[in-house]
């Protein structure tokens, strides 16, 4: 804690003037507007005043980076994700991976920055058995993002083909492990895209 | 680089006001309500405080981004480069938000995303040392919001905190206190207890208990946090994993009791880390809360950073004493 005054000793003059203060006042109403508008509007639900509120500050909370949610481990901590992925090398040979690699992505925070492309993706893609609409329009949002890292897998690898499938980590409950019970994960087929003209099947 | 801060006492310059008596005036029982809560406000955002929080602060921030920056660099151009994990072209579908600017986008070349990924890690080493202590804190600013803008893809909760950090040391006198800069300028004397350096620690506390008032509110909505299951989700997550929990499956009341604690702390953080009464509690239960995920997830530099965030409650006296350094500013009343 910053060290603050006391009540019982002598009033002396603040450092700044009235105008710089006020000034100051104004600034942080402003930027707290935005910290707080930012989680408030963000990931749903969210309501439509906040949704209004926050449009002058969006310039200002792109800037700034403040655009965050804040729902750290919310509102359920859920399944781990990873993307299976094999390519077909030039020479014609197989090639298989994971993001992220717990074998090879080291240190730590290079694993989790990998981590969050398969978590990030997994946000967009429905449940297999959600209905066709939904899974369709969906796809309209994940598939550029797939699309870009199977161009970088692709590239990184000199392959020729890629295709990524996404992998819902079975999340075994207390019982379950008693029972040393251990499901099958869920699959989600991602594409095959191919270079050079990145044609998704 | 020695710790030994900048002396305060016997400093003051005539006209100059750095005493910790920053009132203009004290507030009076007669005094209306609104010029109550207008002292108030003044004395909260405006009295100059003790430096050396935000020195500290500044420290375990710039290694924290002198880290990030180095593993960005372990792989640069996949993070950031044209051919990365994310085609600039696509970066609009993750950020959500107008004017997310980065320095990548205009230099997206192997080359060129190394370069400025390297200078955000000289800025943050500059940073940490307390070396050009302004300019080292704009530039790492620019570097680090140039990278998450541009990896939206690659960037998390680490990343959020971190960033909320380094507006405030850029706000701030970052170097005052603790740095080779404070060393070097010390010979010209003035006053040392700095408004600036209240403002900067006030943006990160207040900031810092809007994020634990959204994280605790969001874990409201679901289930299993009423449950008391919700750290289980965590311990059983093998992806995080790097702590075997799972002998708890057999102990649930632990969990709940667990999950429950952290749930209550996180609601109640705004509110309890102001009074002295409770602050010490709060602020143990958050080393105790954030280095259990860094040690059982995985998540060290997550756990770390909000670590580093608290680390603005500390009192400066308690700074002082864990330091070893003399007392020099009167004892104060929060």
């Amino acid at each position: 804690m910053p060290a603050v005054a006391s009540r019982s000793t002598p009033p002396r003059a603040m450092p700044w003037s009235v105008a710089a203060r006020a000034v100051l006042s104004l600034a942080l109403c402003f930027y707290f507007s935005a910290v707080v508008l930012a989680p408030l509007a963000g990931p749903p639900p969210a309501s439509e005043l906040a949704n209004w509120l926050i449009q002058p500050f969006r310039p200002f909370i792109g800037g700034l980076y403040l655009g965050h949610g804040y729902r750290f481990f919310a509102p359920d901590p859920g399944p781990g994700h990873s993307i299976r992925w094999s390519m077909q090398l030039s020479d014609g040979s197989p090639l298989k991976g994971s993001i992220p690699d717990p074998t090879s992505d080291w240190p730590r925070l290079l694993y989790h920055r990998r981590f969050m492309v398969s978590e990030k993706i997994a946000a967009f893609v429905p449940m297999s058995d959600a209905p066709e609409a939904i899974r369709s329009k969906a796809r309209l949002d994940w598939q550029p993002l797939v699309k870009g890292v199977a161009g970088h897998l692709l590239k990184e690898h000199g392959g020729t083909q890629i295709t990524l499938t996404l992998v819902e980590h079975f999340l075994p409950a207390p019982e379950e492990v008693l029972r040393s019970q251990q499901d099958p994960d869920l699959l989600t087929p991602l594409g095959t895209y191919a270079i050079p003209t990145d044609r998704s099947r | 680089m020695s710790l030994t801060p900048p002396t305060i006492s016997g400093t003051i310059h005539a006209g100059q006001v750095c005493g910790p008596w920053p009132l203009e005036s004290s507030s009076r029982a007669s005094d209306s309500w609104a010029a109550q809560w207008l002292h108030a406000w003044n004395a909260f955002w405006f009295a100059p405080a003790d430096p050396l929080p935000l020195g500290l602060v500044r420290i375990a921030t710039g290694i924290l981004l002198a880290w990030s920056s180095a593993v960005w660099l372990l792989d640069a151009s996949a993070f950031f480069g044209t051919g990365g994990w994310l085609p600039a072209e696509n970066v609009w579908r993750m950020n959500d938000q107008p004017w997310q600017w980065s320095l990548y986008f205009p230099f997206s070349s192997a080359a060129a995303v190394s370069w400025v990924t390297l200078i955000t890690l000289l800025a943050a080493v500059l940073l940490a040392i307390g070396l050009a202590t302004p300019l080292a804190a704009a530039v790492a600013l620019v570097g680090f919001i140039s990278a998450a803008n541009r990896a939206p893809l690659n960037v998390f909760g680490f990343d959020d905190v971190l960033g909320m950090l380094l507006i405030g040391l850029v706000v701030g006198p970052a170097g005052a206190a603790c740095s080779i800069d404070s060393q070097l300028w010390r010979s010209r004397g003035g006053c040392r207890l700095s408004s600036r350096a209240n403002l900067a620690i006030r943006l990160i506390q207040v900031h810092l208990c809007v994020i634990y008032f959204f994280s605790g509110c969001g874990k409201l909505l679901g289930a299993s946090w009423w449950e008391g299951t919700a750290l289980w989700g965590a311990i059983a997550n093998l992806q995080y994993r790097t702590l075997d929990l799972m002998w708890l499956a057999g102990h649930p009341l632990v969990v709940n009791g667990l999950t429950l604690a952290t749930l209550f702390w996180e609601v109640l953080y705004p509110v309890l880390i102001w009074p002295r009464l409770t602050r010490r509690l709060v602020l143990a239960m958050a080393v105790l809360v954030h280095l259990g995920i860094g040690l059982s997830m995985g998540m060290m530099e997550f756990g770390l950073v909000m670590l580093v965030a608290n680390m603005a409650f500390m009192p400066a006296d308690t700074c002082r004493n864990l330091l070893f350094l003399p007392a020099k500013i009167p004892p104060t009343v929060p």
